[in-house]
């Protein structure tokens, strides 16, 4: 049970925190967790589109179809001001998270 | 890659929109692949696997598109209390689903509730509360007009009228005669101060009817007719506080007003305000019998106020009044003097708040006008803004009229939302009125008349709730004609969101009509602003006839202890002073001086030269003044000279008139002509027997108050010619520098302190600054309604800007249409901008007919500029439709900018 509620907890939070700065489309944000994560992460590409379109309807993202010259459209996303409040919020979550475990287990993480 | 993933999800019910996007990860996912290297056959396995994971679970990848609101109405319930909560709750959270709309739209209320109700409050204070002077029922004001014309100083009567009244008056209970605020110095506690001071009459104070705190008041017999005679004084709460420490001996003790020593008999109470706020005593005070000893003629002017018998009319007491005055012994010059007319006498009687406040009331009125007007165009904004929000709601509506909920329960949700804006629009207006009514004492010019009445109470609140009333019932009436209009069927069956539904069009008349009224009314309020600008800019650039730049004025008062004699040489002396200085280039003194005293005032004969001998009767301002006046106040010379050193006691008298006194008493005649003429051996009246005086020079007029006040003829005479005539307790200093006036205040001080360290400079000001506050006023109205007329203007902006997208966005679809058949952008364009352009236009020529009908009713406060101005008729239509041209500039820029393919693909 926890473990599932942490994995879509952080696969929420990857999402969101890879939309702070800027919007991206779904491609680039699958392509952008695997590098990041080095492969540590296991993020299956399958759930990539159901926790977008989570996150959409609970109105943390928005998604929006935008057209380039000469380029296909593509359905971008960014942050909604509830989503970057969720994204603070569970940063600070995450934080404490971690310090816990720190604590208790005596990992050092770099 | 789109077919392989649509032959996939074949069958399911995933959107097409999320189909296209798997599409392109896929696409994007398998050009990776190949890049890395990967064989084509390898590439397309994985893709294959990459779709097979997106089908385990085709429920998840279902998209919930976010409508326009998210919340989730309220469920139906059976009871009517909980369900208009659920309703209130509901609106909330919408309007905090948009949070830029709630902000704008409660400020908009905020901001027109907040003028309408500041307004309102001053209104109600100045002009209806009542006086806080005791009963005030059946009080009244009565005022003596001889020849049409009021007293010099208006709202007044005359001595000889009132004694003939207050002795045994048939429509009256009682008659009170008394002095405006008047200030006197109070020496004996701490330091000696000036205190206003009412003098009143014993019958005054009985009139009111207020019990004093402690003690009594006045006494019939009591008070003095001269101000050197010891009286009696009755003093305020606040003096009683703060010079007196509120000491319980109060009663009995000395107290020196302008060195005459009276005695305390007794404190208002707190609340007790006559006749203006700031007055802190009332000295006990006698008015004196017309006819004096040896044949002289005594003639005070002061107010008087009555109570009417029960049962007795306004006409009844005016009609008394009047006979009893004609009855009164006559006061020959003396009512020449005061009036400028002796005879019809009339007693006019008013009920006396109206009466108090009559010389703001035209003016509270228009801006109150103004300022209803402007609350009108604010909750209109609202209400259109609501009218946008119902049409782009609609569908919402729809779907919930078609799930059965019933119209009434639609349309008491729209009210119940509308009220909330509502509410929070005027709580936040009430804290913007609470703000101004806390901040009018110092936005309010010195003088106007019983500012401390206003003040927010039940009635200002309830006027508040009113318009919180009106803007929401204005506010949620129109939406609501929406609602009873849904056409079920047919909106459901029309799937675009672009098309508002079954009333778009009717509700796009609407918002025009909105838009255009808002034009108009700012229109009207943006002329009035500018009229009112232009005529305050035209009083202060105004020709007064003097210079006002780089002039230091004051009043010098001296002791009542000083002789004639001692004034003479104290003047003589400081005046040396003040010359000696550095700086200043010319000094003089005068018994009067433009915006602070006329001076003196002469009636006499004089046998016209220009009518073969025969006496002209001459009634003429005098101002009594030392050589230098003309030069220092920069008064411009006409003919002759001015008045100089040469003029001593031994040399011909000497008199220098102004062009008005030519024109009215030496029959037009060129002004070179009336140099030498003589006035006689009356017009200056020497302290040793007559003399004859002749015209040596002729100066220009000079305004004593206002710009627009009609010339006065005035006469000037030199103090050296006129020893040992007491000119008053007051002389005023005029100083011309070189620089800053104000940087020469110290040197005066000095100049005085050297003479006798008693002397205190009064009401030290430049004459800029004396001129600045005689325009205290005009400025206030002007920056008022320029102030509603910048807020209008925005208001109207916004209106304008809403209209105009919301016809863009909604016509997007047919503009991409017409773009996609070959129109030309600017045709296009031109389509929507010709909606705005027509209101607009309607708006501007009814704003200006009405501004056209309206703005002679602003002719009592406009100097300078016609009411029909072209100027300001010309700046509000410019002001407007720049605003409307920047409002256009989004919206038309959106529809350029529009990729006609995009939108037609979208829709």
């Amino acid at each position: 049970m926890l473990e599932r509620e942490l994995k879509r907890g952080s696969a929420e939070l990857l999402i969101l925190a890879l939309l702070e700065d800027r919007e991206r489309h779904g491609y680039d944000i699958g392509k952008q967790i695997e590098e990041r994560s080095d492969g540590t992460i296991a993020f299956p590409i399958t759930s990539l589109y159901p926790t977008l379109y989570r996150l959409e309807a609970k109105g943390m993202i928005e998604g929006r179809w935008v057209e380039k010259a000469g380029q296909r459209r593509r359905r971008y996303y960014r942050l909604t001001p509830g989503g970057r409040g969720t994204l603070v919020r569970q940063r600070s979550i995450w934080e404490n998270f971690a310090k816990a475990v720190n604590r208790i287990a005596g990992v050092k993480h770099a | 890659m789109l077919e392989r993933i649509r032959a996939a999800f074949a069958g399911s019910s995933v959107d097409t929109d999320v189909l296209e996007e798997l599409a392109q990860h896929a696409e994007a996912t398998y050009e990776s692949l190949r890049a890395d290297g990967a064989s084509e056959a390898d590439a397309s396995a994985k893709i294959d696997q990459l779709i097979d994971g997106w089908r385990t679970d085709p429920i998840a990848l279902r998209r919930v598109i976010k409508r326009a609101v998210a919340v989730v109405p309220p469920s139906e319930t059976t009871s009517w209390l909980s369900g208009a909560r659920a309703d209130a709750v509901y609106g909330l959270r919408v309007l905090r689903a948009k949070p830029g709309y709630a902000a704008v739209t409660i400020l908009t209320i905020a901001l027109g509730v907040g003028a309408a109700t500041t307004l309102f409050s001053v209104a109600y204070g100045v002009l209806v509360r009542p006086l806080p002077w005791g009963a005030t029922d059946r009080l009244v004001r009565l005022t003596e007009v001889r020849g049409g014309k009021e007293g010099r100083v208006p709202g007044t009567m005359m001595n000889g009228s009132y004694l003939a009244w207050a002795d045994a008056p048939q429509t009256l209970d009682g008659i009170g005669f008394y002095g405006g605020e008047n200030p006197a110095t109070l020496t004996g506690v701490g330091d000696a101060i000036r205190v206003p001071v009412s003098r009143t009459t014993p019958s005054t104070l009985q009139l009111l009817n207020v019990p004093p705190l402690r003690g009594r008041i006045f006494a019939p017999s009591e008070g003095g007719r001269l101000n050197s005679d010891p009286s009696v004084v009755v003093i305020s709460y606040p003096l009683w506080e703060q010079r007196y420490g509120l000491r319980e001996d109060i009663l009995g003790q000395p107290i020196v007003l302008d060195g005459v020593q009276h005695t305390i008999i007794g404190v208002m109470p707190r609340t007790f305000r006559f006749p203006s706020a700031g007055v802190q005593a009332w000295l006990a005070w006698q008015a004196p019998p017309v006819d004096g000893p040896g044949g002289t003629k005594t003639g005070s002017i002061m107010r008087a106020i009555g109570r009417l018998k029960p049962g007795v009319s306004i006409a009844q007491a005016s009609a008394e009044g009047t006979a009893r005055a004609i009855a009164a012994p006559d006061a020959g010059p003396v009512a020449m003097a005061l009036f400028g007319a002796k005879e019809p006498i009339q007693i006019t009687v008013r009920d006396a708040a109206e009466a108090a406040a009559a010389d703001v009331r035209p003016a509270i009125l228009i801006l109150l006008f103004a300022s209803l007007l402007l609350f009108l165009t604010a909750i209109a904004n609202v209400a259109n803004m609501q009218l946008a929000r119902a049409t782009a709601r609609h569908r919402e509506m729809t779907i919930r009229a078609a799930l059965g909920a019933a119209t009434g329960r639609l349309a008491r949700q729209l009210l119940i939302e509308n009220a909330i804006v509502g509410v929070l629009g005027s709580l936040a207006g009430l804290a913007v009125t609470m703000a101004l009514v806390a901040l009018l004492p110092s936005l309010l010019p010195a003088g106007f008349p019983r500012a401390d009445a206003i003040e927010i109470d039940a009635r200002v609140l309830t006027f508040t709730l009113l318009l919180s009333a009106i803007t929401t019932i204005a506010c949620g009436v129109l939406p609501l004609l929406h609602v009873r209009k849904l056409e079920i069927a047919r909106a459901l069956g029309d799937s675009s969101a672009a098309s508002a539904g079954a009333g778009r069009g009717r509700l796009a008349v609407v918002r025009s009509l909105i838009v255009s009224s808002q034009v108009a009314v700012t229109c009207v309020l943006v002329i009035g602003g500018v009229l009112l600008a232009r005529s305050f800019t035209a009083q202060i650039t105004a020709d007064r006839g003097y210079e006002p730049e780089s002039l230091l004025t004051a009043g010098i008062p001296f002791p009542q202890s000083f002789t004639v004699e001692r004034k003479e040489q104290a003047l003589t002396r400081i005046l040396d002073r003040v010359r000696a200085r550095p700086g200043i280039s010319h000094a003089a003194m005068s018994t009067g001086l433009p915006l602070a005293s006329a001076g003196g005032f002469a009636v006499f004969q004089f046998p016209s030269p220009l009518r073969g001998g025969a006496e002209v009767d001459v009634e003429t301002y005098r101002r009594v003044v030392t050589p230098g006046y003309f030069e220092a106040l920069g008064i411009r010379l006409r003919a002759g000279r001015v008045l100089n050193d040469a003029d001593s006691p031994t040399a011909p008298t000497a008199v220098v008139v102004n062009r008005t006194f030519v024109a009215k008493y030496l029959e037009h005649i060129p002004i070179e002509q009336a140099i030498g003429l003589s006035l006689g051996t009356n017009a200056v009246r020497a302290a040793v027997g007559k003399v004859e005086a002749s015209i040596v020079g002729v100066v220009d007029d000079m305004k004593q108050e206002r710009p627009d006040e009609p010339p006065q003829s005035e006469i000037y005479v030199s103090f050296a010619q006129l020893p040992g005539i007491n000119h008053g307790q007051q002389a005023y200093l005029v100083a011309r520098t070189t620089g800053d006036p104000l940087g020469y205040v110290e040197a005066l001080r000095t100049a005085l302190r050297e003479e006798d360290p008693t002397i205190a400079l009064d009401a030290v000001m430049t004459m800029d600054q004396r001129v600045g506050t005689s325009l205290s006023r005009p400025r206030l109205y002007a920056v008022l309604f320029l102030g509603f007329a910048v807020f209008a203007l925005f208001i109207a902006g916004a209106g304008l800007f809403g209209v105009l997208s919301q016809s863009v966005s909604q016509r997007s679809r047919e503009l991409a249409v017409r773009t996609a058949l070959g129109a030309s952008r600017a045709a296009v364009i031109g389509t929507v901008l010709r909606q705005v352009a027509v209101a607009t236009a309607a708006g501007l020529v009814i704003g200006l007919a009405a501004s056209a009908a309206l703005s002679n009713n602003l002719a009592p406060f406009v100097y300078g500029v016609s009411t029909t101005d072209w100027l300001s008729f010309g700046v509000a239509p410019a002001a407007l439709l720049l605003v409307g041209a920047m409002a256009c500039v989004m919206p038309a820029k959106r529809v350029a900018q529009t990729d006609p393919v995009v939108v037609l693909r979208e829709s």
